[in-house]
């Protein structure tokens, strides 16, 4: 009993640490620390879950109030959850670094902290929950909280940006609401578990289309595949810079975990579903990359970029086997290291600024004056195009493998969804270097000549600390690859039994089943 | 009255969504409402199903399944907190732009 409480500590832990963080708005120097102190402990809570569950090689299952399975709700981790709940809040461990050391006064309001405890709430409930109902209110949770976080920025288009982005999430969530009650009017039940079982034994009724339908929109407009991707550029560009990061990174990252699960847990009998997201990652990878080598500003060129990344991760998801899943999940777990360090870089540069923005037309030159973050975003962007010896080599290598071994054993037929993808890895890691040396030339190369002529740049700006130990990490990771890469493979061939899944949730086959 | 429930579903949803599309913007947070209480009218229907009847049925000692309800609840309070938490932000963007017309309200277009 014990060890399934485990499941639930790195959800349980920042929800109860936001509502004290509240309490202690008055002096905030305590309620910085408290939150942060929280995140910490959560995150120990999330690694011991992975390592528990990578160990015993057994999903940790909690019901909650020792309802059973199908009748109550489930946080279940299986290896797939567990890593997902790791990457999100490493992430935001660095983020609350970054935070504690950032000048912007959203970052100083009371309410900060417990937004951001509560971004991480949803985020990581929303990756360890077993109920689909209980997914939607996790999502609804990150809306709320990434929209009030976005709207409090210091940028002026902060409302706008935050308005946009409810507008467009709030209907997503709708849509997984509506998927949401056409599986349990065809199934009767929300448990995850219970509804694999179910869809694979039975995929008759009437509504189980439509519910898929409303399910690959929710979780297409929540990882900003291409044509729904509306939101977030403005999004990003516009959020206070711990914010943004997390957002770009991890935030996204829901929509593909749905997709993981959906492919192989709920819905593996949907095959268009899988041909979908080759297609549009495709046009996600060419558009992403094409608009980030066009755009005027450093936070938004990564934003897009990012729409290229999570082509990349659609793609390994659509082809399904063993080691793309494996690709996918590692491609997920390393993006979100480097794109919020490169996030970070960029509201490094915007806050050293004469004035506080990361467009192109005020950051000319000023890397002058920031030589450290100058070496920093030089080795980021390298690990954003995959160049060796970072992270963001391993993940496309293995990307990159897994599709030329999916190509040689299938079927003549499906070729061209192989080998355009595999064409494209290449072309956007040129792409890549692309945009990140135009990025490079402007802000370090060019001279500093600001529009009114006393403009100075700030001696001191928000902290290095988080985006240098990020960097650490991806080089880190890079170097001594084996480790995650074991682990994403174990997870891949976890998430390619569901039936494991399905019985550490359910217990012993119920006899009303059969 | 399965066939006035879906009609009245389906209008909600398309007056909700053609509302969500207007120019002006606090037309598009009323399209929101509107599209969330189809939503909730589409979880109370779907309390019927293997037998058991919708909880506005006026049968008596039939039941209803209850989930769906609970369901509702649920969302009815998340969507009046983000719609309160809107309709601030609407009154900010108001302050700021001087105007109501979402393509005035662009300072993120480059």
């Amino acid at each position: 009993m014990t060890l399934s409480l485990l499941a639930i500590l790195p959800i349980i832990v920042p929800l109860t640490a936001a509502a004290v963080a509240l309490l202690l708005r008055r002096n905030f120097q305590l309620q910085a620390a408290w939150a942060f102190g929280a995140m910490l402990t959560a995150f120990a809570a999330s690694a011991y879950l992975l390592w528990t569950v990578w160990s015993t090689g057994r999903p940790v299952v909690y019901q909650m109030g020792r309802w059973p399975a199908p009748f109550g709700i489930s946080v279940v981790a299986d290896l797939l959850s567990a890593t997902m709940a790791v990457m999100v809040q490493l992430v935001f461990v660095f983020g609350f670094i970054y935070a504690l050391g950032a000048k912007d006064k959203a970052v100083h309001h009371a309410t900060f902290y417990p937004l951001f405890l509560c971004l991480v709430t949803g985020l990581t409930g929303g990756m360890l929950t077993g109920d689909i109902f209980n997914l939607f209110v996790m999502v609804e949770l990150v809306v709320i909280s990434g929209t009030v976080l976005t709207a409090m920025s210091d940028d002026r288009y902060g409302p706008e940006a935050a308005y946009k982005y409810f507008l467009i999430s709030t209907v997503a969530s709708f849509c997984l609401l509506f998927g949401v009650g056409c599986l349990y009017m065809s199934y009767g039940t929300l448990n995850m578990a219970d509804l694999a079982a179910r869809i694979a034994a039975d995929q008759s009724p009437a509504l189980l289309p439509a519910a898929v339908v409303f399910l690959a929109v929710t979780f297409m407009i929540k990882s900003a595949v291409v044509p729904f991707h509306f939101w977030q550029p403005d999004f990003h560009t516009a959020s206070p810079t711990p914010v943004s990061a997390m957002l770009s990174s991890v935030v996204v990252k829901i929509g593909v975990y749905g997709f993981l699960r959906m492919t192989t847990l709920l819905m593996p009998h949907a095959d268009w579903l899988r041909t979908m997201l080759i297609a549009l990652g495709i046009v996600g990878i060419v558009f992403g990359g094409l608009a980030a080598a066009g755009t005027h500003n450093a936070k938004r060129m990564f934003a897009y970029s990012t729409l290229a990344q999570i082509g990349f991760i659609h793609v390994g998801v659509g082809w399904g086997t063993p080691l793309s899943l494996a690709a996918a999940i590692l491609f997920t777990f390393n993006h979100a290291l480097i794109k919020s360090t490169m996030l970070m870089l960029s509201g490094y540069l915007a806050s050293r600024a004469p004035v506080k923005t990361a467009s192109f037309g005020v950051l000319r030159g000023t890397g002058k004056y920031a030589p450290l973050a100058g070496v920093l975003f030089f080795i980021g962007g390298m690990a954003l195009a995959g160049i060796p010896p970072t992270n963001g080599f391993i993940s496309k290598l293995t990307l990159f493998q897994s599709g030329v071994q999916a190509a040689q054993g299938g079927d003549v037929n499906g070729t061209l969804t192989y080998w355009v993808p595999l064409l494209l890895l290449g072309v956007s890691s040129i792409i890549t270097l692309v945009y990140v040396f135009r990025a490079l030339m402007k802000i370090w190369w060019e001279p500093f000549k600001p529009d009114a002529p006393d403009a100075k740049v700030k001696p001191y700006g928000d902290s290095l600390l988080a985006p240098g130990l990020m960097i650490a990490a991806c080089v880190a990771l890079g170097i001594w690859a084996q480790p995650l890469l074991q682990l994403s493979q174990d997870a891949s061939a976890w998430i390619r039994q569901p039936q494991a899944y399905v019985q550490a949730v359910l217990g012993e086959p119920m006899g009303w089943l059969k | 009255m399965e066939i006035i429930k879906s009609l009245s579903i389906g209008a909600l949803f398309g007056i909700g969504l053609y509302q969500l599309l207007r120019r002006n913007v606090i037309r598009s947070a009323i399209g929101l409402v509107i599209i969330s209480n189809a939503v909730n009218l589409f979880l109370l229907s779907i309390g019927a199903y293997d037998g058991v009847v919708e909880a506005y049925a006026k049968a008596v000692g039939q039941r209803s399944d209850a989930l769906p309800q609970a369901l509702i609840l649920t969302a009815i309070v998340i969507s009046l907190g983000g719609f309160a938490f809107v309709l601030a932000l609407l009154y900010v963007i108001a302050a700021r732009y001087r105007t109501g017309d979402s393509d005035e309200v662009k300072g993120l277009s480059h």
